[in-house]
């Protein structure tokens, strides 16, 4: 499905957080969003997901305004940090009751949760932990595998590498790339991790200031020097 | 460290400490409470210069002067005051984490931090008691530099008790059965200092005088004289406090660095049973276990059902309550007042996980429906209780099913209306519930929520007799709980519509 971003502006008090004129993205893309602190990553995440109101402009997620319907909730997954985690729930309970709500049967729920085996390295289920006694990492899991249940059609997710472990992140790619290929899912990431953003990514947008200053959509090599360079000028 | 350094360091922390205080996300919000807690901190001062002035016109021309039967009552003064304080004052274990790291020699921060707590204005408090009460009972003794010394002498011993009590409350977060030695030492301090009776007879002499009346006594007097022995005396119990107090806190640190959350294992129950009433059953289990699980939580809900309880019991068990008025109005209050202390807060424990609700299509109208239908359920406490009244005759069915059905139809109504306009987030686990987290809407419809059943009765039965007042509260009770779809949608459009506003509300004060 694809998102168009149009004439999308937020300020908060004189900071401008976003100013996006027209930004499409193109049903099965994997964009990576990157971009310093405070460049608009976050506050583009919550005014695509109805959760900020943006200044003007609207987001399409597939055939919906976001702000104006609630049907693209049935297509679209999303996480970005654990303001969407009911932590008093052990995430067996947490995935069922997603479960339930979304309209998938138990058999259905163990398929899917299932395909996460790896990823959750047996440190997710049969804890007898609550959520919020979880580490970071593992709430983190939890979060991903509860956005991704519902085989979204756009999967949105805020800095999905944080708190992982390396083996968790690797698995992490590997899902993603998986389920792009198998849904033909439109993906929505943002990362400081640059390897990991250009490995899986079919297309980086970078953010500064709230404005998109670059959309790589093209080959690997020139996408990867040209964004380093961005950021080791802004380091130095 | 030399003193320019200490002063300035002293003035920093100092600051710090105000800021932490004025920059708490809740302080707009707050302000409606803190105006609450001036008019009840107003309240009480009236109290106790009323108290202080009759305390005078009591005790004088007995005796005793009436400053010596005050003061020789100190202990129970203290007494009081070192209970309130427990609801009033913490101690700086915990505030002095952020500068543990900093080049700031520890005992200089426990020194800065434990001299804020002696100079802090609620030791001042006992003032309103004293200073009208002083002004009327010593300068006709002492002149007006006597009632300065006097009120000096009060405020150190008020000093010396928050000292007093920082230890015992450091010792208490450890073990909540610290509590006991401080209680038992207040009792016997009392019983041992002020009575006379056969028993202390027999332990303290047959003419012995109650050491402790007669040591505040004579301390008290030794303030008003100017005698150095008076501070002397205060100051040779504040000093081995405040040094106990640094060495216990500095250890009490240690305990806070380290102290590791208890972690209890919890087996997942998927409360299979509430499966047939399909997503509005799933959010019934999240209430659910939202009141088992989480402390906050858990405490709003067994406060309210013990209240709950105590006023059916009194209606169903005594005859307190027996005419035509209040018969009915507690019988309303027994149904109404669970729902009036857990739905004033209602979407704010859903504050931490908004995020996720809202990214579903109407969880939150499900949300809405499965609280409705818990309080609703919860309505079956009172019921059984009133039946005992009904039985008795004092009562007849109809009347409380006017009472449930005009709380269900009526009060929780109003009272859901406020899941348009909450936008605080209430820490689901937090051991202490902080003062001052409700807003002005909040309070303005618990307050309502109480008083409006009582003036809609009163009108009923100014015009009617009692039983047609009972079946219009019946008719129109049942008329609101049959429309509750009805007015729950209208509510969620209404929090649609406000969502931003509430989101940024709710993202704030996690």
């Amino acid at each position: 499905m694809d998102i168009i971003v149009e004439n999308v502006k937020k300020t908060f008090g004189d900071k401008v957080a976003l100013d996006i004129d027209k930004y499409i993205v193109h049903s099965g893309e994997v964009i990576g969003l990157v971009g310093n602190n405070g460049a608009g990553k976050t506050t583009l995440f919550r005014i695509m997901l109805d959760l900020l109101k943006a200044d003007s402009g609207t987001v399409c997620l597939g055939e919906c305004i976001s702000s104006q319907s609630e049907d693209w909730k049935a297509y679209t997954g999303a996480f970005i940090d654990n303001g969407f985690l009911i932590d008093y729930l052990t995430p067996e309970e947490y995935f069922r009751f997603l479960a339930k709500v979304i309209g998938i049967n138990d058999e259905q729920l163990n398929e899917r949760v299932n395909r996460f085996e790896s990823f959750m390295n047996g440190e997710v289920l049969g804890q007898d932990k609550l959520i919020r006694n979880l580490s970071a990492g593992n709430q983190q899991k939890v979060g991903i595998i509860g956005a991704m249940l519902a085989n979204p059609q756009i999967l949105l997710l805020d800095e999905p590498f944080n708190f992982l472990d390396p083996s968790s992140q690797m698995a992490m790619k590997y899902i993603l790339e998986q389920y792009n290929k198998e849904t033909g899912a439109t993906i929505f990431v943002s990362s400081h991790n640059l390897t990991h953003t250009f490995d899986i990514c079919t297309r980086v947008t970078l953010l500064e200031h709230g404005k998109i200053i670059k959309d790589y959509d093209k080959d690997y090599a020139e996408l990867t020097s040209e964004i380093e360079e961005y950021f080791k000028g802004n380091a130095f | 460290m030399n003193f320019q350094r200490a002063r300035l360091l002293y003035r920093l922390i100092s600051h710090n400490q105000r800021l932490q205080e004025r920059r708490h996300p809740m302080f707009e919000k707050n302000m409606a409470m803190k105006v609450f807690g001036y008019i009840f901190v107003a309240f009480w001062a009236l109290y106790f210069i009323t108290f202080g002035v009759s305390f005078f016109y009591i005790f004088d021309g007995g005796p005793l002067e009436a400053f010596d039967m005050v003061d020789g009552g100190l202990i129970i003064f203290l007494t009081l005051d070192f209970l309130t304080r427990f609801g009033m004052q913490e101690t700086p274990a915990q505030d002095i984490k952020p500068y543990k790291l900093l080049p700031i020699p520890q005992n200089f921060l426990l020194n800065v931090f434990l001299v804020r707590m002696g100079l802090r204005a609620y030791n001042l408090f006992w003032f309103f008691f004293f200073v009208p009460f002083g002004i009327l009972a010593i300068p006709q003794f002492y002149g007006l530099w006597g009632l300065v010394g006097y009120l000096l002498g009060i405020w150190l011993v008020f000093v010396l008790n928050s000292y007093w009590y920082l230890l015992w409350r450091t010792f208490i977060n450890r073990n909540m059965l610290a509590f006991i030695p401080p209680v038992l030492l207040y009792a016997a301090g009392i019983y041992f200092g002020l009575v006379d009776d056969e028993y202390t007879r027999q332990i303290l002499g047959a003419n012995h005088l109650q050491p402790l009346f007669y040591g505040c006594l004579y301390l008290m007097r030794w303030f008003a004289q100017w005698d150095i022995r008076g501070v002397l005396t205060v100051f040779a119990a504040i000093l081995p406090l405040f040094f106990a107090n640094r060495y216990f806190q500095g250890k009490s640190i240690y305990f806070e660095i380290s102290k590791a959350e208890v972690v209890k294992n919890v087996k997942s129950n998927q409360m299979t049973w509430l499966d047939k009433f399909g997503e509005i059953g799933e959010y019934l289990k999240l209430e659910i276990k939202s009141t088992q699980r989480n402390a906050a939580i858990r405490k709003q809900f067994v406060t309210g059902v013990i209240c709950m309880t105590l006023f059916c019991s009194i209606f169903a068990f005594t005859d307190i309550y027996d005419n035509d008025f209040m018969r009915i109005y507690i019988c309303t209050y027994c149904f109404a007042c669970l729902g009036v202390m857990t739905l004033t807060m209602v979407m704010c424990p859903e504050g931490n996980y908004i995020d996720g609700l809202m990214a579903r299509k109407e969880s939150v109208l499900s949300l809405l429906k499965a609280k409705y239908y818990f309080n609703f359920i919860m309505l079956l406490v009172p019921l059984l209780f009133s039946l005992m009244p009904v039985f008795k005759g004092k009562l007849t069915v109809v009347d409380v099913l006017g009472c449930m059905f005009f709380t269900s139809g009526v009060v929780f109504p109003f009272l859901f209306q406020l899941a348009v306009y909450n936008d605080n987030t209430v820490h689901l686990n937090a051991k202490l519930t902080k003062s001052g987290t409700s807003t002005k809407a909040q309070m303005i419809f618990s307050l309502a929520g109480l008083f409006v059943p009582m003036i809609v009765m009163y009108t009923l039965m100014a015009c009617f007799t009692e039983d047609i007042a009972a079946w219009c509260m019946f008719i129109i009770g049942v008329v609101g709980t049959a429309l509750h779809p009805w007015w729950l949608r209208n509510v969620y459009n209404r929090f649609m519509a406000r969502r931003y506003k509430n989101m940024d509300g709710f993202r704030n004060s996690r």
